[in-house]
């Protein structure tokens, strides 16, 4: 019988279930026994199963085109993605340290702005970025959380070492693949489930709803919360139709919600208004109230942001929060955590180069050749250089666009991302991973066990992101007893 | 419960009512003519006279065959009236109410879109055609079934159940003003010799066949049929007791205004109907006064709840 690892080769990355082409992980040990145990026909068929699932449960994401917009169902592989819990305690605590240390920075920069004048970091990063709304000054949203939601992207080296790649603080996304991704392979592979010790993950709407009525205006009266969705057509929508449905909470579009001249938001009932209490936002703050931002925004709310700012209501994220979600203030974090919290950092950042500054300007341009270079404000993955990966001409004409607006870039070295083995046409190979945990902070704060790991399902690509080619995979913490 | 929200589950209900009705109508319509003689002037076209689109059918074909006919009510999708479109707005529709309802709701709905979809081909085979058509109203038996047994039965719910019952109050009476006009006095002698098959198939369009018996213990009669579908109390597809649904569900609605008394109005006039009084075209008055009436109904319905856009 042929192996469905024949050949796996661990290339020149860490595997994240293999040591070597023939020696599991301890922490994948029972995983990898057990797939061995499979014939080829009964992966294909467990494979086929998961597809099948997908397909009728309607998760899917929505593709932009020039044909219009196509409704696709989600890239999965069915073979999880491994973690000990002991190496998660950590994680998990850095993840927090982090989270909060970039709320106490948010609610600064929208205060006294200390971190600015005792000397951290210049002025001009904050005055000149996209993110910063000088409408949110002054400010106090509840517990002085402004990103109460937050998705932070990790990527382990050829170290093994994990490092923050990029924390997202505006609308973040995928938890619901995450939580669906369990669901499926509770169906394609429920005797192993049993057998192992995975930490489950589906209390999340639980959580979610906990911190959404955290942050209610009015703490003793039972709360109304609603997901507000730019609609049907954003790529995201399958999510926040089945968050707003895990947590019970209406699912609503700008035109259903109506600020009234005492300040409240209301929606538009079967009764006649209705008084809303906690938004869990996801439409950007450009489009989030024509009033204040984008004038021709059909998708907001006329007078939202003065019904956030009266204390009427609360805004999950809070409007501005994105100013941390950039990538020069991603270079300023350990900084953070060291300055708010008086702690050193558990998780390390990527090395940043800041195109901003002068010198470290110059060695991004020499070596471009070799490092990613990133726009500062740009997600999904678009408007990068993989200098490794691309052509001389295209490393030239990014040249041109990183001296036209250096602020806007940053560079960082190419680092090996992790492998773990992925089928592909039945048989496993090793593709690259990263892995998105979900953050919730308003009164507690809570850690997803695992979160949403994205792999790159072409051979050697590094880009994960769902829009171009990446797919997920389940994520397993795995308690492996002991303490 | 949002305005947006209501709408959306009245319009769920009623195009997976029309989706359901749709299926029986073609099913019964080929067991039907299988049991006439052939030479009977009945055929395929009554099916495209019952949803009122000859026009539209004849822009897009040229003769009126099974294979034709079939097609354009159950699988094409540039026909509003169809099979597939009425199945894919109520999957529009659910795919934005999903968090309303009970998990499996829109699980059920896409299943049977995708299957609808993956099948469409095989109808105009007839052997294939009774297989789809089975699946199609067992999935939407099914999907009735979940939110009976498992939906809270609140303002969502009666949503849902306005929506139904007035799409079907609307077939039936179609059906009957159909029937109505087969019989009418014009039709030859061969006709009318079928007439208890006719309305025995009538019943089973509306899946009332097994209820007419137990109810009426007599043999199957043209004023009986007519009386019984119009007018029985616990018949859920007659038109009678699909408004009694309607009073109910408005009833426990807030904002109600004026919709009780219009309904009390619309609940007099068909219990005043008397089919052994009226002649076939009195009665063909009678029930295209029915379909209006309905119309304002909904009408109403929308003005109370709906967004206005």
């Amino acid at each position: 019988m042929k192996s469905i690892w024949n050949n796996y080769k661990t290339d020149n990355a860490y595997d994240e279930l293999m040591c070597s082409e023939f020696q599991s992980r301890s922490v994948s040990h029972h995983l990898c026994q057990y797939l061995d145990s499979l014939k080829k026909e009964d992966i294909d068929k467990r494979k086929i199963a998961a597809e099948l699932a997908i397909i009728e449960m309607g998760i899917s994401f929505t593709v932009y085109s020039e044909e219009g917009n196509i409704d696709r169902a989600w890239p999965f592989d069915i073979i999880p993605r491994t973690i000990d819990a002991k190496e998660w305690r950590i994680i998990e605590k850095g993840l927090k340290q982090r989270l909060t240390a970039l709320n106490l920075f948010i609610s600064d920069v929208y205060g006294e702005q200390a971190f600015i004048k005792a000397g951290k970091m210049p002025a001009e990063i904050i005055t000149s970025s996209k993110n910063f709304r000088k409408e949110c000054i002054g400010v106090k949203p509840r517990h002085n959380v402004w990103a109460n939601i937050c998705g932070t992207d990790l990527v382990r080296d050829k170290d093994g070492i994990m490092y923050v790649l990029e924390d997202n603080l505006r609308v973040p996304s995928g938890v619901s693949y995450m939580l669906e991704n369990r669901v499926i392979t509770k169906r394609v592979f429920p005797e192993l489930l049993q057998d192992i010790d995975v930490l489950p993950i589906d209390d999340y709407p639980t959580h979610l709803l906990d911190m959404l009525s955290s942050i209610a205006p009015n703490q003793t009266d039972k709360c109304t919360c609603a997901v507000l969705t730019p609609g049907i057509y954003n790529s995201a929508y399958f999510e926040h139709a089945y968050l707003a449905q895990q947590i019970g909470a209406q699912l609503v579009e700008g035109n259903d919600l109506v600020v009234n001249d005492d300040n409240c938001v209301y929606m538009r009932t079967i009764k006649g208004l209705e008084k809303i209490d906690v938004i869990y936002r996801r439409i950007d703050d450009d489009f989030l109230d024509p009033e204040v931002f984008r004038p021709d925004s059909t998708l907001g709310v006329r007078g939202l942001m003065r019904a956030w700012k009266a204390g009427n209501v609360a805004l999950a994220n809070a409007p501005g929060a994105g100013v941390a979600d950039d990538k020069v203030v991603y270079a300023y974090v350990p900084e953070m955590i060291r300055y708010y919290l008086n702690e050193e950092p558990i998780l390390p950042n990527v090395p940043t180069y800041l195109c901003s500054n002068p010198d470290e300007l110059a060695y991004v341009l020499e070596h471009l050749a070799e490092l990613v270079v990133k726009p500062a404000n740009e997600s999904g993955g678009y408007g990068m250089l993989v200098g490794p990966h691309a052509t001389l001409k295209e490393v030239e004409e990014f040249r041109k666009i990183i001296q036209k607006d250096p602020r806007n870039y940053i560079a960082q070295p190419t680092l090996s991302i992790s492998t773990a083995p992925t089928l592909c046409k039945g048989k496993l190979e090793p593709r690259h991973i990263d892995l998105r945990p979900f953050i919730l902070q308003g009164e507690k704060t809570f850690v997803t066990a695992g979160g949403l790991t994205r792999v790159a399902l072409k051979k050697g690509s590094l880009v994960v992101n769902s829009s171009q080619g990446g797919g997920s995979k389940d994520t397993w913490i795995i308690n492996m007893g002991g303490s | 419960m949002l305005s947006r929200s209501a709408e959306r589950l009245y319009w769920l209900a009623r195009y997976l009512e029309r989706t359901e009705n749709i299926a029986r109508l073609v099913n019964v319509h080929m067991n039907l003519l299988m049991d006439l003689p052939k030479g009977v002037e009945m055929g395929w076209r009554q099916l495209i006279l019952i949803n009122a689109s000859q026009e539209e059918f004849a822009q897009k074909y040229t003769i009126a065959n099974e294979r034709n006919i079939t097609r354009f009510l159950l699988a094409d999708n540039t026909y509003s009236g169809s099979l597939i479109s009425s199945l894919s707005a109520a999957r529009e529709n659910i795919r934005t109410t999903r968090e309303l309802l009970p998990d499996e709701a829109w699980e059920q709905v896409n299943e049977m879109y995708l299957f609808a979809k993956k099948n469409l081909d095989t109808v105009s085979n007839r052997r294939q055609r009774v297989l789809f058509l089975n699946e199609i109203l067992r999935s939407c038996q099914r999907f009735t079934g979940l939110l009976s047994g498992y939906m809270s039965h609140n303002h969502p719910y009666r949503f849902i159940r306005l929506g139904r019952s007035i799409e079907r109050a609307d077939m039936t009476s179609r059906i009957l003003d159909l029937a109505s006009l087969l019989l009418s006095e014009s039709r030859s002698e061969e006709v009318r010799q079928y007439e208890a098959i006719l309305w025995m198939n009538i019943l089973k369009a509306l899946n009332a066949l097994l209820m007419y018996r137990q109810q009426m213990h007599s043999r199957i009669n043209g004023d009986d049929v007519l009386n019984f579908l119009l007018q029985d109390e616990d018949l859920p597809s007659s038109v009678g007791c699909c408004i009694s649904v309607l009073l109910d569900c408005i009833n426990k609605l807030p904002n109600n205004d004026d919709l009780p008394q219009t309904l009390i109005e619309l609940q007099a006039y068909v219990k005043a109907i008397d089919t052994r009084q009226t002649t076939q075209k009195q009665l063909r008055g009678i029930l295209d006064n029915l379909q209006n009436k309905l119309g304002d109904f909904h009408n109403k319905v929308a003005d109370n709840w709906f967004l206005s856009v």
